[in-house]
């Protein structure tokens, strides 16, 4: 392939979705996927033609490299992409015959679900890094359980 | 899955429902445009329209006329539903991982409504966790809190039906049990008051008592051990009944009832859930009785003897509940902690070991031995507090416990030196008092072992129940080899299609070769050719006859079947062929074997056609297995063959060998050949390209390679590879 000018420059498209001008092709609808969703979520992100993760486009290195306008747009779609909310405060933990009830506060709100006490549903990303999955197969992280205070821990401590 | 939920009265009454204009389906919208989780917004479907609620108020209303191709597609934590309106691609609402499949029937509940039609989708999926009480549902169509008593009591009743003799005389000895230890106290009265306590002690008298104690207390031992012996008989030949009845049960539902169900979920059905309920009916239900019997009977004693000191006695129960409860509920948390540090520590000794030749190749010995001595020492902390916990809070519970008689004692003892109790009656009270709180341990745990046995018995009636046979037997059919796929549609799950709208219709005899991408669907298709699965819309016709209606046994028995994962049983490699037919004589399976051109290998092993291919065939290589499922195929003398990468795993000269020995043997007959390597298809009549869902392509070689498409694609990147 010849030197092509790699520059994306990213617009919004009719429906409300992420479009990009890549030389003289335009492609009204792209999907920005994150290659390290949980080491570096703003970094290293692959960008695809269509809505079904088609071709790849051209990977940006680092999101803060672009500039403010083209940057809100592709993290826009990436919003759409992942929802993974974070655990702020652990309201209460309930057990009961196989199933743990949380109610706990994320930073995108309050929130309480449910997870199955028998399987590898908490699991340790790193020593202080926590990923739950809930029975309806949402995530949840916990960024760093020593954040958390005493009493919260204690209550995470049967899963960990 | 429920898809018309209830919206509240000031979200239905901005609706406008109107005759023709009603409500189709309602979901709960939870992820709002911030990304955030949302409250009190709603999706709501009605004849005409779609309406979108954000915080109570309508936000948005499209016509459904000008809408089309709904879809909900999953994302990481999420899912989203999307719309073309007029022609552009619109997103019209988020929602948590939870709602998709919910979404994806409605996104097919849209599409059929903007066509034109007015069926109402309906799914028949589970609810992950109860609309009434919001507890997660076992796996189980109906919530085992909120199913009502009546639905578990008709269960066990039914399951219990066949077993009636054994359980009443089981009831018998529970009682002969509690009588026998009731009267034991009565005795040591009568020994202390009327004997020992008399002016001139009897001997003869004593030692009759003593006789009477020592025959009560044999027996005792006598009844407990033939009660004991008769629950555990019973408990093992429910849970061994249960588990015929199961596996025969899951055996006959389609594979895709297993396949909605999480993996192991079933496999814990059949081995967990009866072993619950053995363990049941040999701990609990074998003391039930006599529990109950005892309890009442010892309090009612009680008060007769001495009412005053029986409510004293009764005061600390309570307590010594709640102090139980709450002892056992630290000691699950601990001990769980426990063999969750112990899992931890063996699992990265496992990865260790199986990983020793990468850990030593890349010297990384020191860092992996300090990981597993932090796991170990870990480990080591939770277990010695465990021990130190244990030695503390266990006499403590002791002293709780002997609190009852402590109280009986001291007010006892002075009532009998006041004289108004005799020794005997206190003896007696001591007795009863110890019987009490004996069961009280066994009267906290019950709720809990009831509860266990609610949420098996349900899983299992759940399976048990499942309607399989709601089609009646099917239809016998002689396959001629007629295929119609029409607009055939399947996903494994219901938000991800694997086949959209496939259409494709085989004559009797011809040669159908499928090729495509890796994951694209071929092998779906065919799983949905050999019935293994049912096509969520669109029908699949063989012989003009829908596959669903055809008797299974006599549709399979006349499939050849290679998969692409080839599967042999453990046994040995005749028991393998032989499988496609019982009844095949040796004569039969040589030469299939030899069209397989397996019998040459055969031959050089030592065992010959008794050797025994190991669990699941693990020594055999991966060529062999495949030559010996090809050899199974060919026993069955099919009318309908299904070649899935059936000599991917061949040699070049082999797989020559067979395929001229299987071409001989396919005349006339049906035949779909999936092959990734397009040089083994050269002979296939007909062509299909499964790409994006569909048939991409259709047509004989040459005319494929005009058409200068993906299969010309494939092929000449295919030649290229070959050259190079
Ligand atoms: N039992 C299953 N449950 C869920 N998804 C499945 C299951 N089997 C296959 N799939 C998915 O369905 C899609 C199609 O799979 P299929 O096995 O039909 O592909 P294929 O065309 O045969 O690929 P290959 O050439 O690699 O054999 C894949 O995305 C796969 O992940
Ligand atoms: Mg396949």
């Amino acid at each position: 392939m010849e030197d092509r000018d790699k520059t994306l420059t990213f617009f919004e498209s009719e429906g409300g979705f992420l479009g990009v001008k890549l030389g003289d092709n335009t492609y009204d609808r792209v999907r920005a996927v994150r290659l390290f969703p949980f080491t570096d979520p703003a970094k290293y992100i692959s960008i695809r033609v269509g809505n079904d993760m088609g071709e790849e486009l051209s990977v940006i290195e680092d999101l803060a490299a672009l500039s403010p306008e083209q940057r809100e747009l592709v993290e826009r779609d990436l919003d759409l992409n992942y929802f993974l909310p974070q655990i702020k405060e652990i309201i209460s933990i309930k057990d009961e015959y196989g199933y743990a009830y949380f109610h706990v506060v994320t930073d995108k709100g309050p929130v309480r679900f449910a997870i199955n006490m028998g399987g590898t549903n908490v699991t340790k990303l790193s020593e202080t890094r926590l990923l739950i999955t809930d029975i309806n197969e949402n995530r949840f992280e916990v960024r760093d359980v020593t954040k958390l205070t005493k009493k919260e821990q204690r209550k995470l401590d049967l899963f960990l | 899955m429920i898809l018309k939920i209830k919206i509240p009265e000031t979200v239905r009454e901005q609706i406008n429902e109107a005759d023709d204009d009603r409500i189709y389906y309602a979901l709960p919208v939870d992820i709002n445009r911030e990304s955030m989780y949302a409250e009190n917004s709603y999706l709501i479907v009605t004849t005409k329209r779609i309406l979108l609620f954000e915080e109570g108020k309508l936000v948005k209303a499209l016509p459904i006329s000008e809408c089309g191709n709904a879809k909900a597609t999953a994302r990481v934590g999420q899912g989203m539903l999307t719309i073309e309106q007029n022609g552009t691609l619109t997103l019209l609402c988020r929602f948590s991982h939870g709602l998709i499949a919910k979404y994806a029937y409605i996104a097919r509940g849209i599409n059929i409504l903007a066509s034109g039609r007015f069926e109402e989708v309906e799914s028949n999926e589970y609810e992950p966790s109860c609309p009434i009480c919001g507890r997660a549902i076992p796996g189980t169509s109906k919530c085992p809190h909120c199913s009502g008593e009546g639905g578990i009591v008709k269960t066990v009743r039914r399951l219990a039906r066949p077993y009636h003799r054994s359980l009443f005389g089981i009831a018998i000895l529970m009682i002969l049990a509690s009588v026998t230890t009731l009267l034991n106290p009565e005795i040591q009265k009568h020994l202390v008051d009327k004997v020992l306590l008399e002016e001139s002690p009897s001997k003869s008298a004593a030692f009759l008592c003593l006789a009477g104690m020592f025959a009560l207390s044999l027996g005792i031992v006598f009844v407990n051990v033939a009660k004991s012996f008769y629950s555990t008989k019973l408990g093992a030949r429910m849970s061994h009944d249960l588990r015929g009845e199961l596996f025969d049960k899951l055996q006959a539902t389609p594979l895709s009832y297993i396949n909605d169900r999480r993996p192991g979920e079933l496999l814990n059905r059949v081995v967990s859930d009866t072993r619950v309920i053995r363990e049941f009916m040999e701990t609990v239900f074998c003391n039930l009785f006599t529990v109950a019997f005892i309890f009442v009977c010892d309090i009612v004693f009680m008060v007769i003897l001495n009412p005053g000191l029986a409510l004293l006695t009764l005061v600390p129960a309570p307590f010594a509940v709640a102090i139980l409860l709450a002892f056992r509920k630290s000691i699950n948390r601990r001990f769980h902690l426990q063999w969750v540090k112990n899992d931890d520590q063996s699992s990265n000794l496992q990865d260790v070991l199986s990983g020793m030749r990468v850990v030593k190749s890349y010297g990384n010995e020191k860092s992996e031995s300090e990981k597993f001595l932090r796991l170990s020492n870990e480990y080591a902390r939770v277990q010695m507090n465990n021990e130190s916990f244990w030695a503390v809070f266990n006499p403590i519970i002791g002293t709780v416990l002997g609190l009852g008689l402590l109280i009986v004692v001291f007010f006892g003892g002075k009532q009998v030196l006041e004289g108004e109790m005799t020794a005997g009656e206190l003896l007696q009270f001591m007795t009863y008092t110890t019987l009490l709180y004996q069961y009280i341990n066994w009267m906290a745990n019950f709720p809990r072992a009831l509860m266990r046995l609610k949420s098996s018995v349900e899983r299992i009636s759940d399976v048990l129940s499942y309607n399989v046979a709601k089609k009646g037997p099917g239809e016998a059919i002689d396959i001629n080899g007629e295929v119609v796929f029409d607009h055939t549609t399947f996903g494994y799950k219901s938000y991800k299609p694997v086949l959209e709208g496939i259409e494709l219709s085989v004559r009797k005899g011809e040669k159908i070769g499928i090729v495509g991408p890796s994951g694209a669907g071929k092998s779906t298709l065919i799983n949905l050719l050999m019935g293994l699965y049912e096509a969520d819309d669109g029908v699949l016709l063989v012989d003009g006859k829908d596959i669903r209606t055809l008797d299974r046994k006599s549709f399979h028995s006349q499939l050849g079947v290679v998969l692409q994962e080839t599967f042999l049983f453990s046994g040995t490699i005749l028991d393998n062929i032989r499988f496609a037919r019982p009844e095949a004589s040796m004569t039969e399976i040589i030469a299939a074997a030899k069209i397989a051109n397996a019998h040459d290998f055969i031959c050089k092993t030592p065992g010959g056609y008794d050797t025994y291919v190991g669990e699941k065939g693990y020594s055999l290589s991966g060529g062999e297995r495949q030559r010996i499922a090809i050899a199974r195929a060919v026993l069955a003398d099919p009318k309908l063959l299904i070649l899935d990468e059936a000599t991917a795993s061949l040699d070049t000269e082999s797989e020559y060998l067979v395929q001229t020995a299987l071409s001989a043997l396919t005349k006339n007959k049906t035949t779909f050949a999936i092959a990734h390597r397009l040089s083994t298809l050269k002979d296939c009549d007909r062509l299909i390209v499964i790409d994006g869902h569909r048939v991409a392509e259709c047509g004989s070689h040459d005319e494929l390679i005009a058409a200068k498409g993906l299969y010309y694609e494939l092929l000449t990147a295919q030649l290229q590879m070959q050259k190079a």
